[in-house]
This record gives structure tokens, C-alpha cells and sequence, in this order.
């Protein structure tokens, strides 16, 4: 099920492009959305949150037209990266009035906000004054918000902003079981290890296009032009090396302490080949055998050229 | 969720809009500024009574020396009409939305079920309960100290027109400057230029021009004379022809119709961008 | 040595004298005032009165029939208040000096490098200043030399020596008053429009409640609580405008020393380093 579908999608303001003929479809679960800072990851998640309309092109969200669809958002919940609330309510107040505008009366939106503000383990600190939270606390009240209505999609920009690491762990791991209970969840970012710890789907953008979308090692392997690198840590280091320097594939070795990095343009065969010479024993243990560069932040790097 | 309920009609949604923003709008500091604007005709009052109770200097008024009734229809004039009302129009009208958009909060309301032109009219009418619920106290209470017990029962009615017209002019600029900050990059100035500029010299000017105000209407339902202290005022004094009460009624409400319509409108249609 | 450090290095070079700190931020607030069409056009408009006034002086210089223009202290004191509209405008504009900052959280970085409060208070009050005696003293002084270079004498400014010191007095009291009141009310609030709109309704509302109270009370001693009127009194003194005036020129003078005061003791007050949250 696709819940976001752009086709040729562009956006401009005056002479300057956000967006420039984008298409993407961005699948059920939870998904990443990636680029570095002016890639257009602003424009659109406000194109897709109904915010902005498309200079051309069209966008679908969950199915429907987004702009001047606001009965829409009766399935969507947004928690908007800026840090901006009615400083004066009381967290409690804040959510339960904004669940008031889906239409549930007083009683049932309160219900509704009491255990949003739960989700985000706020509850101790629901009748202050949002002006005295902390940013920590303003970021999960704003999570609270979006999703006291129960949506089907939630839509999160910058989500983990002004958490501290034990709380980025939490929301990470709540986010998660949102998605295990049905929600889709569509992650703006540019935390690498923050969206690789929630999902490995993700849509790479940058200059107001689209460089890549899908699960992130099948976009690494489809980086033919940067080898793979491959880490092995063993003691025998110049046998291993000079068995492993017979394969063509492999581009270049390096030696370090403790084990030796190998590029290699053809990662499956040369996989194996490792294997069988773990399983052969002839070189001594080998302990360790990883990819540094099969995730998000060498893709990242590679596609952007950063 | 097991059963989502239905998105909120128009008018609900305004309702939840205005209940979520009178408490913002009663609290705000920009009520400490609407509470001293509206106490000092209160103080003035106060004064005036003082002075006429002490007979040491008669209060004049075009020359003449006048009672407690003629001096709180001058302050209806001076201070209410040609003042309070047109500033808070500006004042609070420009703002609805645009400081939602100055506090960056207008994306909680725009990503909810409920159409914009909704958020736009739920907070005119906490605009209208906001100040209809300091200004017409005002009023009441510099009725009461200005004009003697006696001579209530006599001016009661025109009092109540007093009290009606105000809020209807309130009603009338508020939704006209809602128009102009819905639609308009720099509402503030647009809304000064409107009041200060426009208006004073449309009611000077003899012919139609006047009809293109809201004061021409407002105006024209005011029981009391006009106080003319200056060149300008006399000539508003004399060129002034005043429509039928009906008809002005009529044209401010269809003015606040219209206009509200109109500023729905704009912010359905038009793309708000906030800080980051 | 062959091979250079490419590390950090502290800058070797010289460094503005302590207590200059204000004129970085005044150029700041300059060029961002500059940058803006809308300013430039009213800057641009502000002198299109001066124009006027110089084609006055040149034809009652040059034709006797346009002696009823002739120049007189008057022309002054008229000019300078026919600036009005534009220093009004100009003030407004200056509405975002502090309320910019403090939205922008910006004070405590302010405030964290070698710059005291009060250069931080120099430096914002320094650009509104600037172009409303730009809009007011220098035109005016330049009107002065105009009447010279025209008349080919210098027999009207011998004969009207006060007048130098009058157009310096008034233009520097409405420069003075308007910025250090819009300064201080940027202070007070995080929105440059509440701002704005605060200090026009002041500016109209105290003007309204002088013209009530005097009605009422027959007293002109009123205008105490109307910075313009006070302006005024100062003007007409300065000017040597014939007639009684609302108030005492001493008290219209304490006036506005109040007023500059109270602005100060606001900006004292409000321009800290740390917000306390309750």
C-alpha cells in the first residue's frame, strides 16, 4: 500500500526551486526521509502536510489530494519540527483541545489526550505550563498532539530534536510499535543512526530531487562506483591478504592493527569466499568480519558526495 | 482507533476554534493594552464628574456649557467611535491569523480536520466576545458616572443604541481588517492607513466617497450630536448625511458578511510559510 | 620548519578598540534597513518636502512677486513638522530592534561576547536616530544653506542666529523621545507587529486624551500626558512661535526627560543576559 504518491512533483517560490520533478512513492511502515540540510526535505514534507500547493504536479497522501482536503487529516497526525506552542495552556489543555478539532467531544478527547501524554511518558508533567517543559518535553508533547486521534499515517519532522539519548531510545523503540500496530510512519531527518535504528526504507533527497528510495543495502548495492569495503579482524593478516588478493574483484587491501579493510566490486563472491576460508580454518580464526560501509551514512555519503 | 468520528462541520470547527481561542486572546498582554484603552474614558469619566460636582470649571462642549448626557455622548464620539473601535478593529482583526503565523502555530490548526476558513471565523468570534466583554463594560460604567440617576430613564434607549452600534462597528471592522490580514503581506499599515487616512478624508470629501467607509455607517447610527472641536470635525459636522438606521444596520452587517467571506477566501487558498 | 602546523591559530592582528562594540551593530541595523526597498522609498520620499521648500526659498530669492513665499523661521518650524508622518514612520520600523533579538533568542549571544549592555542599548538606538535626523536636522540645515547660497547673504541666519540651535533642539527631542520609547517597547514583547501597534496606539491615545481632558477640565496642563503636545511646546519655544503655550517650556522639557528616563529604566531592566521562566 503506498501512503504518500508524488508524480513529477516540483515546487518553486519566486525564482528559487524546493522541488524540482519529483516522483516517489513511499510505502506502508516506516519510512525515512533523508538529505542534507536545503535538500528539500522541507518543502516536502510541507507539500505532503497540505502546508504548500504543488507549483506542478500532483501529490497523494493515504490515496487523496492533500491540498484543501483537511478531512484528510482526520487519518493523519503531523508533529511539525518547529518549536512553537500556546505557551500559556498546560500540556493536557494543548493536546485535549487540539484533539478536540477531530470531533470528539470534551470527554472523549480528553480520554484521548491522557493517554497520548501517557504514550510519551508525560503525564507527571501534563498540568504545567508548557512554557516551563524543557525541549525534551515540548518535543513529546508535540508527539502527544499528533497522536492523540489514533492516525493511520504519522508524518514526523525532526522527531528526536532536543531529546536526550535515553529518551531518543524510547521514542525510537514507541515509534516502532506504533508501526507494528498498523501505523505508517514517514521520518524526516538528517540524524543517520537515528533513522537507521528505526527502519533501513528510506528516500534520499537532495537539490530538490530524489537520489534514491528503497531498503538501504539494495541501494548500496546499486553504488557500482564505490566498492564495498569489507573488514576482516584476524591475526594471520598478510595470509588472509595474500589469499584474497587472487580474487579479481578485489580492488585494494589495507593493513590494520589487528586485522586487515579489503574493497571489493563484487561483494556476494567475495562473501563467500571469506566464508570458505573462515570454514577452512587454514588461516587461523577469523573473528570478525563486518561492512562499514553497508548503511545508511556511506550510501548517504556516496549518493550525496559529501 | 475502533470508530473515528466525523470531521467537524464549518460551523463546529469554528465553535473549537473559538473556544481554544478566547482564553488566548482574553490572557494575552494585548489585553493589558485593551483594558488601559478602555479605562480611560472610565478615568476621564471619573474626572469630569469630579469637576462638574465641584462647579469650579464648567464643562464645555462647542462652546457651551454641558451635562453629564451631552459630555458621555461626546466621549461615545471622540473616544469610542472615532478611536476604540476602529483601533481594536485593526488592532486584534489584522492579527487573527497573522500571529499564528509570527508564533508559528498555525500548523497545528491548518493540519486538523477542519476547513481554514473555519480557524479564520472561530477566531473572529473570540475577537468579538473579547472585546464586545471590556468595551461595552466601559461603556456602561462611564454611562453611569457621567450621566445623573435621573435622566437615566430618558436617555436609556439612546444609551442601548450607543451600546449596540459599538458593537456592531466592532462586528464590522474586525471582519473587515480579518479580510485585509488574511490577505495582505503587511496588514498592520494597510489597516492604519485605512482608519487614520482613508476614512478621514472620504467623510470630509461631499458626495459618494463617504459611503466607501465603515465609520459612515457606524456614525450614522449615533443618537448624539456630533462634537465638531476643529476644522476637520466641523466639516465632517456639516457634510454629513446620515442613512436611515435601517439601512446602516444592513450595510454593516453585510459588510461583516462579505468581508468574512471574502477573508475565508483568502487564507483557503492562500500558502502560509512559517519561520523555521 | 618544512613542515607547518595547519591547527588552530589565534588571530595576530588588531582588534577594535574596547567600547566599539555598539557600531557593529549599529551598521547592522543600517544595512538591513538599506536592504529594504520599502525603506529606501520612504527615505527617499522624506526629502521630497525639502525639495519643495528649496524651490520656495529659490523663487522668493529671485522674484519679487513670490516675496509672500519669503523665508522666515517659520518655514522651519513648518518644515520639521511636515516631517512628521515620515519620522512616525521611520520610528515604527525600528519596532523589531529588540523584540527581533529576543524572538530570536539572540540576547544571550549578544550578551556572551565583549559587548556590555549598554552597547548592545548604543548600538540599536543608534540606527532609528540616525535616519530620523536624517529626515529632520539634516534637511533642515540644509534648508539654512540653501537660504544663503539663494539669498547670496548671510543677513537672515545673523538675524535669526537662534534658529540653529532650535532646529538642532527640536529635531534632536522628537529624534530622541520617538527612539528611545519604540527602543524600550521592543523590549518589552518578542513581536516587532505588537510592538508597532502599541506605539501607535500610545502615540494617537495620549494626543485623544489630552484634547478630552482639556475639554473637561478647561486645563491645558494636560498636555503632560502627551508626548506630542510636549514636542510641540518644546517647538514652539524653540521656534519663538508667538501665543501662550499648553505648558511651561521647563515643564515640557522635564517631560520628556521623564519620558527618556522611564525608557531607559525599562531597557535597564529588560536587557539581560538570562530569562527567568516561573
Amino acid at each position: 500500500m503506498t501512503i504518500v504518491a508524488a508524480e513529477h512533483l516540483s515546487k518553486w517560490y519566486g525564482q528559487v526551486s524546493g522541488l524540482n520533478d519529483v516522483s516517489v512513492s513511499v510505502p506502508a511502515g516506516i519510512t525515512g526521509l533523508l538529505g542534507p540540510n536545503g535538500a528539500g526535505k522541507s518543502t516536502f514534507m510541507k507539500l505532503i502536510t497540505g502546508q504548500l500547493r504543488p507549483s506542478k504536479g500532483q501529490v497523494q497522501v493515504l490515496g487523496e489530494p492533500i491540498w484543501d482536503n483537511p478531512a484528510l487529516f482526520q487519518r493523519i497526525g503531523f508533529c511539525p519540527e518547529q518549536d512553537a506552542f500556546y505557551d500559556r495552556m498546560t500540556g493536557r489543555e494543548w493536546v485535549t483541545a487540539l484533539a478536540g478539532l477531530h470531533g470528539f467531544d470534551d470527554r472523549t478527547a480528553a480520554d484521548a489526550a491522557a493517554r497520548a501524554i501517557a504514550a510519551v511518558e508525560l503525564t507527571e508533567a501534563a498540568d504545567r505550563k508548557i512554557g516551563s517543559y524543557s525541549k525534551g518535553m515540548r518535543q513529546r508533547i508535540k508527539l502527544a498532539q499528533a497522536i492523540a486521534h489514533e492516525p493511520e499515517l504519522l508524518i514526523l519532522d525532526e522527531p528526536l530534536s532536543g531529546m536526550d539519548p535515553l529518551m531518543r531510545r524510547r521514542t525510537v523503540k514507541q515509534i516502532k510499535e506504533w508501526a507494528r500496530a498498523g501505523t505508517s510512519v514517514l521520518v524526516s531527518s538528517h540524524i543517520l543512526h537515528e533513522i537507521e535504528s528505526m527502519t533501513s526504507n528510506i528516500v534520499l533527497i537532495n537539490n530538490g530531487r530524489i537520489v534514491a528510495e528503497g531498503d538501504v543495502h539494495q541501494i548500496r548495492e546499486l553504488i557500482d562506483e564505490h566498492p564495498h569495503t569489507v573488514s576482516i579482524r584476524t591475526t594471520q593478516t598478510h595470509a588472509v591478504a595474500r589469499e584474497l588478493l587472487a580474487d579479481e574483484g578485489v580492488v585494494s587491501v589495507r593493513f590494520e592493527p589487528g586485522g586487515l579493510v579489503v574493497e571489493t566490486a563484487r561483494p556476494d563472491a567475495f562473501y563467500a569466499r571469506v566464508t570458505d576460508l573462515a570454514a577452512s580454518g587454514r588461516f587461523g580464526p577469523i573473528d570478525e568480519i563486518t561492512s562499514p560501509d553497508d548503511n545508511l551514512q556511506a550510501v548517504f555519503r556516496y549518493l550525496v558526495k559529501q | 482507533m475502533s470508530t473515528r468520528p466525523v470531521p467537524p462541520s464549518f460551523a463546529a470547527g469554528a465553535v473549537r476554534v473559538f473556544g481554544l481561542s478566547l482564553g488566548e486572546m482574553l490572557w494575552s498582554r494585548r489585553t493589558v493594552f485593551l483594558l488601559l484603552v478602555t479605562g480611560a474614558p472610565v478615568f476621564l469619566a471619573l474626572v469630569a464628574r469630579v469637576v462638574q460636582g465641584s462647579g469650579v470649571v464648567p464643562v464645555r462642549l462647542n462652546g457651551a456649557a454641558v451635562d453629564g448626557g451631552s459630555i458621555f455622548g461626546m466621549m461615545i464620539w471622540v473616544f469610542f467611535l472615532r478611536f476604540i473601535v476602529p483601533v481594536l478593529g485593526v488592532f486584534y482583526g489584522t492579527s487573527l491569523i497573522a500571529d499564528e503565523v509570527e508564533e508559528r502555530t498555525l500548523t497545528y490548526l491548518f493540519t486538523r480536520p477542519i476547513r481554514r476558513g473555519a480557524v479564520l471565523v472561530g477566531k473572529y468570534l473570540a475577537y468579538i466576545v473579547s472585546t464586545t466583554l471590556v468595551v461595552l463594560p466601559s461603556v456602561v460604567l462611564v454611562y453611569f458616572v457621567l450621566v445623573p440617576l435621573g435622566q437615566v430613564a430618558r436617555t436609556f434607549l439612546a444609551f442601548a443604541a450607543d451600546l449596540g452600534l459599538l458593537a456592531l462597528g466592532l462586528a464590522a471592522y474586525g471582519a473587515l481588517f480579518a479580510l485585509v490580514g488574511a490577505a495582505l503581506k503587511r496588514p498592520l499599515v494597510s489597516g492604519l492607513v485605512f482608519v487614520f487616512g482613508w476614512e478621514q478624508i472620504a467623510l470630509l470629501v461631499p458626495g459618494y466617497l463617504k459611503r466607501f467607509t465603515v465609520a459612515h455607517y457606524v456614525q450614522g447610527l449615533v443618537p448624539h450630536a456630533m462634537p465638531s472641536e476643529g476644522v476637520a470635525t466641523l466639516l465632517q459636522s456639516v457634510l454629513r448625511d446620515n442613512p436611515p438606521a435601517l439601512v446602516c444596520i444592513l450595510v454593516l452587517a453585510a459588510v461583516v458578511g462579505v468581508t468574512l467571506w471574502l477573508g475565508v477566501k483568502a487564507v483557503e487558498s492562500r500558502e502560509y510559510v512559517l519561520d523555521q | 620548519m618544512p613542515i607547518h602546523d595547519q591547527g588552530y591559530r589565534r588571530y595576530p592582528g588588531r582588534r577594535r578598540p574596547t567600547g566599539t562594540a555598539w557600531w557593529v551593530i549599529a551598521r547592522q541595523q543600517i544595512r538591513t534597513v538599506l536592504s529594504q526597498k520599502r525603506y529606501l522609498i520612504l527615505l527617499l520620499l522624506a526629502w521630497v518636502p525639502f525639495v519643495g521648500r528649496v524651490v520656495q526659498i529659490y523663487l522668493a530669492a529671485n522674484f519679487q512677486q513670490a516675496s509672500f513665499l519669503a523665508t522666515s523661521a517659520q518655514l522651519f518650524r513648518g518644515f520639521l513638522d511636515q516631517q512628521g508622518l515620515f519620522v512616525f514612520l521611520l520610528i515604527v520600523g525600528a519596532s523589531g530592534a529588540i523584540a527581533d533579538d529576543r524572538r530570536a533568542n539572540a540576547l544571550q549571544v549578544y550578551l556572551s561576547k565583549p559587548l556590555t549592555r549598554v552597547e548592545y542599548i548604543a548600538g540599536k538606538l543608534f540606527a532609528p536616530l540616525a535616519f530620523v535626523l536624517g529626515v529632520t536636522l539634516l534637511p533642515a540645515l540644509l534648508l539654512l544653506v540653501v537660504h544663503v547660497a539663494f539669498s547670496g547673504s548671510l543677513t537672515f541666519v545673523v538675524q535669526n542666529l537662534y534658529l540653529l540651535p532650535a532646529i538642532v533642539l527640536y529635531s534632536v527631542a522628537l529624534a530622541l523621545v520617538g527612539t528611545f520609547t519604540m527602543v524600550a517597547l521592543s523590549s518589552l514583547s518578542k513581536s516587532r507587529r505588537f510592538t508597532a501597534l502599541t506605539f501607535t496606539g500610545l502615540f494617537f491615545f495620549t494626543t485623544a486624551m489630552y484634547q478630552a481632558l482639556q475639554r473637561i477640565t478647561g486645563s491645558r496642563l494636560w498636555a503632560l500626558i502627551s508626548p506630542r503636545d510636549m514636542l510641540s511646546v518644546i517647538g514652539d519655544a524653540a521656534f519663538r512661535v508667538p501665543g501662550a503655550r499648553a505648558l511651561p517650556l521647563w515643564a515640557a522639557l522635564l517631560g520628556v526627560t521623564v519620558i527618556i528616563a522611564l525608557s531607559i529604566l525599562v531597557l535597564e531592566r529588560r536587557i539581560r543576559g538570562v530569562e527567568v521562566v516561573k
